[in-house]
């Protein structure tokens, strides 16, 4: 970690939601999904912070609103000292340019009908890098960055494997030497021996370029290896937030315990002799959120003030933070093992 | 133990305007009444078109099993009963649950219609007896509320309870094996850690023979008795779980477990990756499959396929250079 | 097999399938499959004879006449009674009807092109507005193109019933007032009410220089457009507008909107063109929107604004190459029911004037002699007709295998 550089993006009470819109010609919103609903957090200069959470929690729409992809609903996201939203026009375009993004479906992600060369200048295009020699060698630097051959420029998508295609995604996010790359769920739609390609690449990038990484993703094993601090989101909020080995050793949420004593171990040995915590019933809609924690619709450990009360996200520990109602900065109480 | 399955020299193949597809390359293997196998390999490999196979539901054209054994049961060789026999079968003795729980209920019509369907078809029953049946096999999968769920339709369901669903649907006849292909793949950790407990006690309390299909070597390391490793349409190993995991013999096998990350990990561990990508089943190369990516390999590896062969008790490997492997895993 | 070094991470590039473009794909798959292939070669036929007839063999209609040669039946070889050879018969002018079938062709072709043109580029473009900024947010310059354009579509109506051109520009000027000024009394009842009011204003005051009962009704009309230019601009609202425009359209039934149009227009070859591609407008629009929206929920279109691409270069870059493949599908199935369509209106008198050859005008000028055994009148024309749309449509049929994407491996 390299916290003496100092923070890259700040994230503070972030909100986003959905609207739910009816009607045939006027339509009016009936009601929201919240996506994102006060995540507060920060990405230090050089490091990873993984973002795990299961499908609906809002991780991705928490990376994508980092990126102006969509319009905040409440909040504030300061990147490199400058408020986002007070940005318009050229500015946020070049500030932009310093943060890209990785894609889950490297099938959907690249178009298809463009070459590859092009796919991967398309960034360099926009941001004003002229045609000729600099920007084709910088293509081929790019390409051989990734591990890809240069000799493919002149190709097109559907003649490479799933991760071939990451590693051109890849190309394409780091063409405009960016500061901080999102990475959205990745490796997720890869086979494992693929998986583990991609990762080292990642890291031997961040390496090479000193890129900060959000990295987005289900996987709690994988976001915990390539990660320096996690955080795991439920149902639009951080529920707790610390570095990877804390995280592990002294998961303090019900939930963060739950969700790690769920992830499949390959091993027989530990598996046959953990102890798993298996949560009741489904994520409720996020339309919809219980009221009070938005955890205690199956938290094995609920109390009564958690139907009642939002629990407050505090730092229990230095830099561990914590959103439950048991656990208080003072001492750790009722924690179930 | 008695035998239900036996599987023998199984081939199937697809032939496609790009060629012949050589999706599954002649494998055998057996499995006993009420085992638990964990059928563990990537994407192409032959995994679900072998378990397709066992059902025959491979879509022809352009598949077709063009050799092999498929003894169920004793004495029945799945290929060459009839058409009508094999339908009996399937549902009544061999049931399948797939990967996605979204399109694999029939939208149009309720969850409770599709179970009574299934039974009336197989068992027999009346319209009252097999909407109690479905109450109680809905029960039984853990859907709360199940008398009143029978009448929601499949878009009401989440992912989980859906699956849970398909699995009541498929035990609705007592089948002797029930076939999962990557049926936790598609939903969240949480509620794949149910489906597993769940299975785990349907299997406790009904005692049938599960083959579980699977890319995730997590997930049948605390289901499953005996693993096949398959690549690229051949098993490469094969063995009891604890065998597999911790006396692995083969270098792909390896590979697959030097490319996880272990939650218990150290700081700075690096993945062991392999490089380069499986082999184009349509052009397979003469020798090993794996022998392009294989760190092992020797000159002997790209002439001959090797065969599957004994290491001890019941771990098999088709690795020419399997006591080198073993050497370093024991180091 | 090349020797690496298995430890060499970077080499993931030795195994990459065959270097081909999709286009290229889909030729191989089109020329390999046979019904396309008779498709193709019906094509051929048919263009390379209207084409090479209309270039290279005069023929004037109003000059054809020969009494004496009234419904000749079909010869081959030149007889004393008949003289010149007439492969097809001759009708009841006397005139060839192999020339005319075969001049009755470019017609076709002609007809079948105009009206497919207009309808897909029309069509088209609504489409694609539809599509796109129902799931992307227009800019500002693109709000007050899109709410002008709504202004000027919805004050035609008002002002073809006033006769006045100036009415709808005044009502595109209102919509780009609504779009400059989203700020003014944002949210709140008076804008809708405000904005309707200057709707009204425009229609009724216009419309009384016309007469009272015009102003009544542009009045009314007024209103309702100044109401919905004042609705809060987002793209749904564009994509309700058109979509339910387009509704409208196909509600009426194919033919008798054709003939209602040729009714309104007059008869006239040119006039079955607009009618034809007019009435097709509606399938294009559906088809693009639909296959546009499926294109915009790609991620490639999420990462290509990640990278700050603007949204003219998203559409031409990215989203028009990509909806080319339905619509090229649909544009040859549609050449085959423009032809028939443009057939059906020349049978009823509407399509192209007489003698102009056109193989419905041919048919319905003949059918009547079909009872005193004049067969191959009715017949040939007929068969072309016939030949024609199944050629375009088993072309069709191939070139959307050849074109699926799901094929694609």
């Amino acid at each position: 970690m390299n916290a003496e550089n100092g923070t890259l993006v700040e994230v503070k009470k972030l909100r986003k939601y959905f609207p739910i819109r009816r009607g045939i010609v006027i339509q009016r919103q009936v009601g929201a999904i919240k996506a994102v609903d006060g995540v507060t957090f920060d990405i230090l200069r050089g490091e990873t912070l993984g973002l795990v959470g299961e499908t609906g929690c809002g991780k991705t729409t928490v990376g994508r609103t980092i990126l102006q992809l969509y319009e905040p609903t409440g909040g504030e996201i300061t990147f490199d000292g400058v408020n986002l939203s007070d940005l318009e026009g050229g500015d946020l375009r070049r500030i932009r340019s310093r943060m890209q993004m990785i894609f889950q479906d490297p099938y959907a992600s690249l178009n298809p009908r463009m070459t590859v060369g092009s796919i991967i200048g398309a960034p360099l295009d926009v941001h004003g890098v002229p045609d000729g020699q600099s920007k084709h060698d910088r293509i081929q630097d790019m390409l051989e960055l990734v591990g890809l051959s240069a000799y493919f420029v002149n190709r097109y998508p559907h003649e490479f494997s799933g991760g071939q295609r990451q590693r051109i995604g890849i190309a394409r996010a780091l063409a405009l030497n960016p500061d901080l790359v999102i990475c959205d769920e990745p490796i997720s739609s890869l086979d494992v021996s693929i998986q583990a390609q991609v990762v080292n690449l990642l890291e031997e990038l961040q390496d090479r370029l000193g890129l900060t990484y959000l990295f987005i993703a289900h996987d709690l094993s994988m976001v915990r290896h390539i990660s320096d601090r996690m955080a795991v989101m439920y149902l639009g909020k951080i529920v707790e937030l610390t570095d990877r080995d804390e995280i592990y050793l002294n998961p303090l949420h019900p939930y963060t315990q739950a969700l790690m004593s769920a992830v499949p171990v390959p091993d027989p040995d530990v598996a046959a002799q953990r102890q798993r915590v298996i949560l009741e019933g489904d994520i409720p809609s996020p339309a919809d959120p219980p009221k009070g924690c938005n955890f205690n619709t199956r938290c094995p450990v609920a109390t009564d003030i958690c139907f009642v009360e939002d629990p407050e996200y505090l730092e229990v520990e230095k830099g561990h933070w914590v959103a439950c109602h048991l656990v208080k900065p003072e001492g750790i109480e009722a924690t179930p093992h | 133990m008695t035998q239900l399955l036996e599987i023998k020299d199984l081939k199937t193949r697809f032939y496609t305007d790009e060629g012949v597809v050589h999706a599954v390359n002649g494998i055998s293997y057996d499995m006993e009444v009420g085992e638990t196998l964990g059928i563990v390999g990537e994407s192409g490999c032959g995994k679900s078109v072998h378990a397709l196979s066992i059902m025959r539901l491979i879509p022809s054209p352009p598949g077709k099993i063009v050799a092999g054994e498929i003894i169920f049961d004793k004495d029945r060789n799945l290929l060459e009963i009839s058409s009508s026999e094999m339908r009996h079968i399937r549902g009544a003795e061999i049931a399948m649950v797939f990967q996605d729980p979204m399109t694999s209920l029939n939208p149009v019509y309720t969850v409770g219609d599709q179970i009574v369907e299934a039974l009336r078809l197989h068992q027999g029953m009346t319209e009252a007896e097999s909407r109690e049946r479905a109450r109680e096999l809905l029960e039984m999968v853990g859907v709360p509320a199940a008398a009143q769920r029978l009448d929601d339709y499949p878009h009401q369901f989440s992912g989980g309870m859906r699956q849970r669903a398909m699995i009541a649907m498929a035990l609705s006849c007592d089948p002797k094996l029930l076939i999962a292909d990557e049926p936790t793949t598609a939903l969240d950790v949480t509620i794949q850690a149910q489906i597993v407990d769940l299975v785990r006690r349907l299997q406790e309390q009904l005692g049938m023979a599960i083959m579980w299909i699977t890319h995730d070597l997590g997930v049948v390391a605390e289901l499953a008795k005996t693993i096949n490793v398959m690549y690229a349409g051949y098993i490469i190993e094969r063995g009891p779980v604890r065998s597999i995991y911790k006396s692995t013999r083969h270098p792909y096998t390896l590979g697959l477990l030097g490319s996880l990350p272990r939650l218990d990990e150290a700081p700075g561990t690096k993945l062991l990756s392999i490089p380069g990508l499986p082999p184009d089943l349509v052009a397979l190369p003469k020798g090993c499959p794996f022998a392009a990516r294989c760190s092992y390999r020797v000159e002997q590896c790209l002439e001959e396929m090797p065969p599957l062969e004994r290491t001890d008790d019941d771990h098999t490997v088709a690795c020419w250079r399997w006591e080198a492997v073993a050497e370093e895993v024991n180091a | 097999m090349s020797e690496w070094n298995p430890e060499d991470l970077d080499s993931v590039d030795f195994a990459v399938r065959e270097h081909r473009s999709l286009w290229v794909d889909a030729w191989r798959r089109l020329i390999s499959n046979r019904t396309a292939r008779l498709g193709m070669a019906i094509v051929a036929l048919f263009v390379l004879s209207a084409v090479l007839a209309h270039y290279f063999w005069d023929y004037d209609p109003r000059t054809d006449l020969d009494y004496s040669l009234k419904l000749k039946p079909p010869n081959l070889v030149a007889t004393e009674e008949v003289a010149s050879i007439h492969p097809f018969g001759t009708d009841k002018l006397g005139r060839d009807i192999f020339r005319r079938v075969v001049h009755g062709g470019w017609n076709s072709l002609r007809v079948g092109l105009v009206a497919v043109g207009i309808s897909l580029s029309v069509g088209g473009l609504l489409g694609l507005i539809a599509g796109f900024f129902e799931n992307i947010t227009p800019s500002k310059a693109e709000r007050v193109f899109l709410l002008g354009a709504i202004g000027l579509a919805l004050g035609a109506l008002a002002s073809w019933i006033a006769d006045q051109t100036l009415q709808m520009f005044l009502f595109a000027g209102i919509g780009i007032f609504a779009a400059l000024r989203e700020d003014l009394l944002e949210g709140r009842f008076m804008r809708t009410v405000l904005f309707g009011l200057l709707g009204l204003i425009v229609g009724a005051g216009l419309g009384m220089m016309a007469s009272p009962y015009v102003a009544i009704v542009t009045g009314v009309l007024g209103l309702l457009t100044g109401v919905v230019l004042g609705l809060p601009i987002r793209g749904q609202l564009v994509t309700t507008i058109i979509m339910r425009a387009m509704d409208i359209l196909l509600a009426f039934p194919t033919y008798l909107l054709a003939i209602a149009i040729v009714a309104f227009l007059g008869p006239g070859l040119e006039k079955g063109m607009i009618a034809i591609g007019v009435v097709g407008i509606p399938i294009y629009a559906r088809l693009v929107r639909s296959t546009v929206i499926s294109v915009v929920q790609k991620e490639y279109i999420l990462a290509a604004q990640a990278t700050g691409e603007g949204h003219g270069r998203i559409i031409f870059r990215h989203i028009l190459p990509n909806t080319l493949s339905p619509v090229i599908v649909q544009t040859t199935m549609g050449l085959a029911s423009a032809i028939l369509s443009a057939a059906a209106l020349g049978f009823l008198g509407l399509g192209a004037i007489p003698p102009e050859p056109e193989w419905g005008a041919i048919l319905g000028a003949s059918y009547r002699y079909l009872a005193s055994g004049a067969w191959w009148a009715v017949t040939f024309p007929g068969l072309a007709i016939m030949l024609s749309v199944l050629g375009f449509n088993l072309l069709g049929d191939g070139l959307r295998d050849a074109l699926d994407p799901k094929l694609q491996i």
